[in-house]
């Protein structure tokens, strides 16, 4: 018990010393989270393309971007019911973070690429904090195993569109580092997936029925974003 | 640059001597420069395999000046206000005026040119539906889009919307002023553009009460101790 405990808290311990750590290493979304220089063309132009490849990026950002509104009302819904908890309420709330940062950086990418957003972006923030707050009352184990559910889709979602990408030009500047955004997003989420499996996620009643039904609705949402 | 290409651009500047006909197309050829300019203009039969059948060439110049109208609105001047305020990007007021002064040019035209892309090009869709307003549409969120770029608009989720639907309104209402009335076309945008941002405010301190309830609410429930 008290090896386990220790495990979670040098895990929370890194989780909150990110920031230093990011600091010696450059990552791709700080181009966006500091203060963005407005004259590189790497964040504040889009690239000339052909009517398939702008439709790639199109679909692309707009699910990134309701994904990122629902991933943060999700947390939200947890965090409102297991906020006073001591030990997943600081967990929560720094994935949580993170998911603010994520939504940052893909509004101002679907500014930068003038994509259209989701007409679902309330009915994302609905459906986000009723299944984060549903979950979360089912037990600390059922929230995670619901994050555990939707970050292993979002995840494979994001991989995906890596390889969608490949067929978008690389000599822009803009399109390099929206591969990197979107790699570093990916490791972020398979991280979130980590720190579920680790709190016990798979502990959760009814887990396999739990993720099914999770997981399934976070592939039709996708599905739908993608279209309108 | 594809031959037709290059010719629809030589075209665009005949429209306000030739109007968007056929003919601005065949003489399109005689307006080229000296090294491959022609004697004659083209034939019915050439504008035909260049730009469409009939009307269809017709439709091509029209969408061919619409495009170029939006590309323009990119080379907005910033007004003194802005200079002043050394903002890097001009206002949509600016944006859209610079757009109907685009319009002047071939005011005269423009409801011909309306007319023929809202007319079906098919007999059978002529009886379904002998007015096709998606064009009409389309010319005026095409217009509002490029103004919230432009200015550097930076809307999210629904407001994304709610502007370019409101802009598109007011846009729309400008130009069919402009065809009624030129003079007073500008001093109409910027009343309207006024009550819009009016109105801005209002929903905007709607949906900031809205948000307090929402967090008395949430006050209430947590404070009941259910959680």
């Amino acid at each position: 018990m008290f090896s386990r405990r220790a495990l979670c808290s040098t895990r929370r311990l890194n989780i909150l010393h990110r920031p230093y750590s990011n600091a010696s290493k450059t990552i791709a979304s700080s181009v966006y989270t500091n203060s963005p220089n407005t004259h590189d063309p790497a964040v504040s132009s889009t690239p000339e393309l052909t009517p398939e490849q702008h439709q790639i990026l199109d679909t692309a950002l707009r699910v990134d971007q309701a994904g990122e509104v629902a991933a943060n009302w999700i947390y939200n819904g947890q965090l409102f019911v297991l906020g006073r908890d001591p030990k997943v309420g600081p967990l929560i709330q720094d994935m949580w973070e993170q998911e603010k940062k994520h939504l940052m950086v893909m509004d101002k990418l679907q500014v930068q690429h003038r994509v259209r957003p989701t007409v679902l972006s309330e009915v994302a923030k609905v459906a986000g904090f009723a299944l984060g707050a549903a979950t979360a009352l089912m037990g600390k184990e059922a929230a995670m195993a619901c994050t555990e559910a939707v970050e292993t889709v979002i995840g494979e979602h994001y991989d995906d569109q890596l390889k969608e990408m490949e067929a978008l030009p690389s000599t822009h500047p803009s399109i390099p580092l929206l591969r990197d955004v979107v790699k570093e997003f990916r490791d972020d989420e398979l991280e979130h997936l980590d720190i579920a499996v680790e709190n016990h996620s798979q502990r959760a009643p009814a887990h396999a029925l739990l993720s099914t039904i999770v997981g399934g609705g976070c592939k039709v949402a996708i599905e739908v974003c993608k279209r309108i | 640059m594809s031959s037709s290409a290059r010719l629809l651009k030589t075209a665009l500047s005949l429209i306000p001597t030739h109007g968007f006909t056929r003919a601005a197309l065949a003489e399109s050829v005689l307006a080229l420069p000296a090294s491959s300019q022609h004697t004659a203009p083209l034939s019915d039969t050439a504008v035909s395999a260049l730009f469409g059948e009939g009307d269809d060439a017709r439709r091509t110049l029209i969408n061919a000046w619409l495009a170029e109208g939006i590309s323009q609105m990119g080379n907005t001047p910033r007004s003194a206000r802005q200079l002043e305020q050394s903002s890097p990007r001009p206002s949509i007021g600016d944006i859209l005026h610079q757009r109907l002064r685009y319009n002047e040019q071939a005011l005269q035209y423009l409801p011909e040119a309306f007319a023929c892309l809202a007319t079906p090009s098919s007999a059978m869709s002529i009886m379904l539906t002998p007015l096709d307003p998606v064009p009409a549409v389309k010319h005026a969120v095409k217009i509002a889009d490029e103004a919230c770029y432009v200015s550097g608009d930076e809307s999210l989720q629904l407001s994304w919307y709610a502007r370019r639907a409101a802009l598109a309104g007011i846009y729309t209402a400008a130009e069919l002023h402009q065809l009624a009335s030129p003079q007073t076309a500008h001093a109409f945008l910027d009343s309207l553009l006024a009550s819009s941002s009016n109105l801005h405010h209002s929903v905007a301190e709607v949906g900031l009460f809205g948000g307090y309830v929402m967090k008395s609410w949430q006050g209430i429930i947590r404070s009941s101790g259910v959680f």
